[in-house]
């Protein structure tokens, strides 16, 4: 194997892992700060997809612009399903498991929604949009300028987030209330205004990876579930609740994967994932940082 | 009756117990006391299988129980309570004592015998009237009456009472104190006890054991105990008076 | 009893299409049933359903016609069940959101594993299945399943064991305490529990002649079982045959007309009774009755 294949190959790794990096953050946020799993996360990121292609198409608006909308649009979105549905619940429901069973339904609700509503405006069938696709060449790999920009674009976020929950007050503000609810509420956290903010957030990033997934895999109203399971990997490996692990788990995801579909086949690449989640849940259940909330 | 052989325990760096070394005797209440974060709950926790001592043996009735599961440890009878009760909410008061009789030291099969031995013990901690209640309707009080009656249709030889008397009103203490000697003399179960309460301590326990940073520093009767120099300067500022 | 053998001559009344409906509808029952005797029961929510119920389906597609039918089907059952006790080892060690994401992650590691396995062997990933039993012998063995199902989700709530099952459910630690055997329980309800999509699933691939991975371990299965075991009030025994009748029902008079349509309502529907009924359909009754058993006893006293 020669260097350029190896560092096409962790190029290929390092694209798909910030991208999976961008939609596990955002799944971990709600959890870490509520204890809700999202399992209609990966349909957020199909409707940024449609809504990206159809710009796109329709009025020739690049995925690079429309991601702005895309991403107010979803937080949009994010904010109203809090507010209507989980601070209503939230503030009912007083066993953990029952609130547990009961986000599970309802998010799957939602993710039955959004797949038929999709399905019922814009057919079954698969579409994609061709943009960028001229070869650029980076120590003498091939790569589409279209990956590069995804590449750049999730970095950036995700720099952009690690100092969000470092450096600020409302970083401070979320990760205290993720570590420890009652008393993060004792030194004057408001809880409301950050759980509106990780719905906001949480979806936002989800649309933005849609948008970006766009431009080069093509859109079904059924490419959601994968990338939930994916997801859900993801902040495993991190640590469920640990929102800056999945960060770095994404990365490392997507290029365990890399690595292992080039030594195998593309068939594979599930069955990797999955060993390496059933591996890690089992042996080190707090993510591989051992630094998770239960 | 029961043993504590230089039992260690530390949790990733931190150590919570260091060579603890303790005995109850059969028939006696012993006492267990200490700051909080002395390590009393942990100790407990080791002794009733829910943590693996990282160091050291603990022996009931003569028998190395050290790393067993807490049902099997359980089952022989050594029962536990815990700190912040833990009744089953959704579950009648009744229905939870019948889970002790059901699944504890006698294991019954017979699902009416087990209720009715499970009213008896109702009836004997005072909690006869209420059987029918869910437990998550409990006042404090009546939700440790009930922790106890639980433990008590487990059938334990040995009984580990963690501060079954915090929170609770003068006469309510009173009453639970009354209870605990009751258990002791009336149903010949030795009782293990961590109390903050110090009147109780010294009102019930025929020796205490004082730990301090998960390291026993005195053991003795409650007079030697509140006599002793180290325990004086370990609770400074706190009342000792008896 | 007489509705049992009511439905048991239901083929000599009605024509092949209710016949069908009704088969579903027992499907649709036996794996609800089923499902509540672990995750109802416990607590621990199991998005694996799927995988047991595509196991089956395997099985059968894979011996069909080599073993007699009723062998089949039982065979399928077991294997189930077997897988459960191995993979039991595995998936009690974690608890909460970790044990619904491992159940869901299973059942697709189990997809893949499949589909690589079918391409591997045969270049192709679907299945057919020649000379299957008709619809009346397919139809009498699923009644049959979800009759067992219900006795044993009965048998299985109102035992010692189950009395266990809800000591834990309610907090494991201290069930623990008492000398609930936790772990043993919950692996057991586990094995019991996965008995049923087997044989379900061995059922299905005949009355479908023709399997592919995608349809056999379809997550559907696994989400619509926790919507109607929800309906049903999570651990009711009655409620999950009301649940799964209800849903089945009314998916089969608008699914072949209107998919979407159906699924969006279906959406909405759990939604707006997660809202505004959290412990599902059943449970406002059940809960007016405690509290009229409670206000009694206190009158009493």
């Amino acid at each position: 194997m020669d260097w350029t294949r190896i560092l096409q190959i962790l190029f290929t790794g390092l694209i798909i892992g910030g991208i999976y990096a961008l939609i596990a953050v955002g799944l971990n946020m709600i959890y870490g700060t509520m204890r809700l799993l999202n399992i209609a996360h990966g349909e957020i990121i199909m409707l940024g997809a449609y809504v990206t292609y159809w710009l796109y198409t329709l009025y020739g608006i690049s995925p690079l612009v429309s991601v702005v909308a895309v991403m107010g649009i979803a937080a949009l979105v994010g904010a109203v399903v809090c507010r209507w549905i989980f601070f209503p619940i939230i503030s009912t429901t007083k066993s953990v498991s029952v609130l547990e069973s009961n986000s599970l339904l309802i998010f799957y609700g939602l993710s039955i929604i959004f797949t038929n509503v999709a399905s019922l405006l814009w057919t079954t069938d698969a579409r994609g949009y061709s943009y960028l696709t001229n070869v650029v060449n980076i120590f003498g790999v091939p790569l589409m300028q279209n990956r590069l920009w995804a590449l750049g674009v999730s970095f950036a976020v995700c720099v952009f987030f690690y100092v969000l929950l470092q450096k600020t007050m409302l970083g401070k503000a979320i990760r205290a209330l993720i570590q420890d609810r009652d008393a993060s509420l004792l030194v004057g956290v408001n809880p409301d205004g950050i759980y509106y903010f990780s719905f906001a957030i949480s979806f936002a990033l989800a649309g933005l990876a849609g948008c970006l997934l766009s431009m080069f895999y093509e859109i079904t109203p059924f490419m959601g579930l994968p990338y939930t399971v994916t997801a859900f990997i993801v902040i495993v490996l991190g640590g469920l609740g640990n929102v800056l692990g999945s960060l770095v788990g994404g990365i490392l995801l997507g290029l365990v994967e890399t690595v292992g579909v080039s030594l195998t086949s593309p068939g594979w690449r599930p069955i990797l994932s999955y060993s390496l989640f059933i591996l890690i849940i089992v042996l080190r259940p707090r993510g591989i940082f051992g630094k998770g909330v239960y | 009756m029961l043993e504590i052989c230089s039992v260690s325990k530390s949790f990733g760096g931190v150590q919570a117990l260091e060579l603890v070394e303790f005995a109850v005797e059969k028939g006696e209440i012993a006492g267990l006391i200490g700051a909080n974060g002395a390590g009393k709950t942990t100790l407990f926790s080791v002794i009733s299988g829910f943590h693996a001592p990282s160091v050291g043996k603990v022996r009931f009735k003569n028998q190395d129980i050290t790393g067993w599961k807490p049902h099997w440890i359980c089952r022989q009878g050594l029962v536990r309570t815990f700190q912040v009760v833990r009744p089953f909410p959704r579950m009648s008061v009744l229905r939870n004592v019948t889970i002790g009789k059901l699944y504890g030291k006698q294991r019954l099969k017979d699902e009416k015998r087990a209720e009715r031995e499970a009213y008896e013990i109702l009836e004997f901690v005072g909690l006869a009237h209420k059987a029918a209640y869910p437990a998550s309707g409990l006042t404090i009080a009546d939700r440790k009456r009930l922790e106890v009656a639980r433990s008590l249709a487990a059938g334990p030889e040995l009984l580990l009472l963690d501060e079954v008397l915090a929170g609770l009103t003068p006469a309510e203490t009173a009453e639970a104190m009354t209870l605990v000697r009751e258990i002791n003399q009336r149903l010949g179960i030795t009782i293990f006890m961590v109390e903050h309460v110090m009147k109780a301590v010294v009102g019930l326990c025929d020796r205490v054991m004082v730990l301090h940073y998960g390291c026993k520093i005195a053991e003795g009767t409650p007079r030697e105990i509140a006599a002793d120099p180290q325990v004086v300067e370990a609770y400074l500022g706190e009342d000792l008076e008896i | 009893m007489l509705g049992v053998v009511i439905l048991a001559l239901m083929p000599r009344w009605t024509s092949d299409y209710h016949v069908s409906v009704l088969l579903d509808v027992l499907m649709w029952v036996a794996l609800t049933e089923s499902w509540i005797i672990l995750s109802g029961y416990t607590g621990y929510i199991s998005l694996g359903h799927a995988a047991f119920f595509g196991l089956g389906s395997y099985f059968m597609a894979l011996t069909w016609p080599k073993l007699p039918f009723l062998l089949g089907i039982l065979l399928a059952g077991t294997l189930s069940s077997l897988f459960a006790l191995i993979i039991g080892l595995m998936v009690f060690r974690v608890r909460g959101p970790y044990f619904v994401i491992l159940t869901l992650g299973l059942t697709e590691f189990i997809l893949h594993v499949v589909i690589n396995l079918e391409i591997k062997l045969g270049g192709t990933v679907g299945r057919i299945l020649m000379g299957a039993p008709d619809l009346v012998t397919l139809y009498h063995a699923m009644l049959a399943v979800a009759i067992a199902a219900v006795i044993v989700a009965y048998l299985v709530k109102n035992s010692r064991f189950g009395a266990g099952l809800f000591s834990l459910k309610e907090d494991e630690e201290a069930a623990n305490a008492l000398g609930v055997n936790t772990t043993l329980q919950k692996w057991v309800a586990y094995v019991i529990s996965a008995f049923f999509p087997g044989v379900v699933g061995a059922i299905m691939a005949l009355r479908h002649s023709y399997i592919d991975p995608y349809n056999a371990f379809d997550p559907m299965v696994s989400f619509q079982v926790i919507v109607m075991a929800f309906l049903g009030g999570m651990e009711e025994v009655e409620g999950a045959i009301g649940g799964a009748v209800l849903l089945t029902l009314v998916s089969e008079a608008l699914w072949a007309r209107y998919p979407y349509y159906y699924m969006i309502m279906i959406g909405v529907i759990m939604i707006v009774t997660v809202k505004f009924m959290p412990l599902g359909l059943v449970a406002p009754f059940k809960g007016r009755l405690l509290a009229r058993l409670a206000d009694g006893s206190r009158n009493g006293a």
